[in-house]
């Protein structure tokens, strides 16, 4: 059942959103990954998608920007439906988006200044080198990393590559960013200098921004508003004080990182760690 | 049992359908690519990669394949008295058949084996992803440029490897064996023709539109992990090989209708 609090962030996100997704259903074969979704993104706002690995966090943000396509269902971009488009219609409406990956997915062929000029390349004809090295330059300096315009990705850490991945995501000044797991898999300094960056872009060219992640401090920093996906369906939907009060057990579970009591049952169980499990019967000390 | 065998057949056609489907956007979009001047840096970088580093080995397989037929060969001639006549057989073998059957396979070793893997680990890396969400078609970037360096380059690659295998065949029957210079030359030049030449070369752009689409195809669809690379480029050096064979097979029938349409009395003589 919907409460207030969610019936008044939907009908507030109805009225200026970007990305709408009505009863999306995804499935893989047999398993159904998504479960008639339904999602207003409001312009110019942090929306957070939180929710245990593997519940289709990821597949939900490729759908709206429709690099995967819906089983049932649809996603409409600035109220025009894109899901059905063909591949060719969907390169112009894709240049409005950004999306870093959950790990950078920069071209290692290329250095850092080409996989920023990428984007530009594919659709402007350059003429003025100089400027576009400008171009490199601020979209760099944007995410504190000018000055490593010749390196390749294989030379750069993992922080730097998603920084990296940032500043090209940002060459074509999209409406929209989609970030997938910005800060997995980096030290908490390193997550919190993405998690300003976030802020910063948000801030200053008033980019929509849509940031699925399981770590929960940087979704209560960034976020005007949380979506909590669990078994492919919505279960909490509202802002970090409503998402912290929440009252739904998998809510709380979830964002205070506890393990329930299937779990501990299994890890109780007698002779799982013991010895003799991982070694061959005949072993000798 | 039958149910496995019925889902593995199902399975096979389906993959059949989305090769033919990809082979079908691929030659599109290589066509428009080959009249667009703004394509042209990436297919010279990939016809760097493909074609001049490729150079050396079909070189040298076309080199051994052309003395091995010397030896092979001599005996059964010399026992006839016919070893005079050792050019026309080691000639027309390599520039018909083995010269550009084995230089597609070494290519489709070498350069089908770097195309899956590379584009098998942009896949699974989520490069593949990227391409397409900053509004690119990945199959103009990355299948276009390197069909089209491979159906300019094999049959370039396929004149080199005869080159070599005339040469290797002339080292050892002139300079091992002792025959005669002029008469291995002439008898050469008198039964092998430019048909038999440009069947060779012609060859050669069906041979690498195959590896190329085939490789790039098993990259773009391949499972993902190391294992995943992996079992994507043996199946596609397994799969070019058997294409190069096949399509070797259904070319010969081809050019023979052809040649016997146009010199129906040569071929009788």
């Amino acid at each position: 059942m919907e409460t207030e609090n969610e019936n008044k962030t939907k009908a507030k996100n109805e009225h200026n959103s970007i990305i709408e997704v009505k009863s999306l259903i995804k499935k893989f074969k047999n398993k159904l990954v998504l479960d008639k979704i339904n999602l207003n993104i409001e312009k110019g706002k942090t929306t957070v998608v939180i929710g245990p690995s593997g519940c289709g966090k990821t597949v939900l943000l490729k759908h709206l920007i429709v690099l995967l396509r819906p089983s049932s269902g649809e996603v409409y971009f600035n109220n025009d439906r894109i899901d059905d488009l063909k591949e060719k219609e969907l390169d112009k409406i894709r240049t409005h988006y950004g999306f870093l990956f959950q790990g950078g997915a920069l071209f290692d062929s290329l250095s850092v200044r080409d996989n920023i000029i990428f984007p530009i390349d594919q659709h402007y004809k350059i003429t003025d080198w100089k400027q576009i090295d400008e171009l490199v330059k601020s979209k760099l300096a944007m995410v504190g990393l000018d000055g490593y315009q010749n390196y390749y990705p294989a030379k750069l850490s993992g922080g730097q590559r998603k920084r990296v991945a940032l500043a090209r995501a940002i060459a074509l000044n999209p409406d929209i960013i989609l970030y997938d797991e910005p800060t997995t898999g980096l030290d908490p300094i390193r997550s919190d200098i993405i998690n300003e960056i976030i802020l910063k872009l948000q801030r200053e060219l008033q980019i929509t921004s849509i940031v699925v992640t399981h770590d929960m401090k940087s979704a209560y920093k960034v976020a005007d508003r949380i979506v909590m996906l669990h078994n492919g369906k919505i279960v909490a939907d509202g802002d970090a004080d409503y998402i912290r009060n929440h009252p739904h057990p998998v809510v709380q579970q979830f964002i205070n990182g506890q393990v329930d009591e299937d779990d501990l049952a299994l890890l109780r169980m007698k002779g799982t760690m013991s010895q003799a499990q991982f070694l061959p019967s005949d072993f000798v000390q | 049992m039958f149910a496995v065998i019925g889902i593995k057949t199902f399975d096979f056609i389906n993959d059949i359908g989305r090769f033919a489907k990809f082979f079908w956007q691929s030659t599109i979009v290589s066509l428009n690519c080959f009249l667009r001047a703004k394509a042209y840096p990436l297919i010279r970088t990939q016809m760097n990669i493909i074609g001049v580093r490729s150079v050396p080995v079909v070189m040298i397989t076309g080199a051994f394949v052309g003395m091995t037929l010397a030896i092979q060969a001599y005996d059964q001639l010399a026992g006839m008295g016919l070893e005079e006549r050792l050019g026309v057989l080691i000639n027309i073998s390599v520039v018909k058949e083995l010269g550009p059957v084995l230089a597609a396979i070494m290519l489709a070793g070498r350069i089908g084996g770097a195309l899956t893997a590379e584009l098998g680990t942009m896949n699974v890396t989520e490069q593949i992803d990227a391409v397409r969400s900053m509004g690119t078609d990945p199959i103009r970037y990355l299948v276009a440029p390197r069909i089209l360096a491979l159906l300019l380059l094999t049959p370039i690659l396929i004149i080199y490897t005869d080159l070599m295998g005339i040469l290797g065949g002339y080292f050892i029957s002139v300079i091992q064996f002792g025959i005669n210079s002029k008469a291995y030359w002439s008898y050469s030049a008198s039964f092998v023709e430019l048909w038999d030449v440009a069947i060779g070369v012609v060859k050669g752009f069906f041979f690498g539109v195959a590896i190329a689409a085939i490789s790039c195809y098993k990259g773009f669809t391949c499972k993902e992990g190391a294992q995943g690379v992996g079992q994507a480029c043996t199946e596609a050096f397994v799969s070019s090989f058997v294409s190069i064979l096949a399509l070797n097979f259904a070319l010969a029938i081809i050019f023979k209708a052809i040649y016997f349409t146009f010199w129906p009395i040569k071929s009788i003589v």
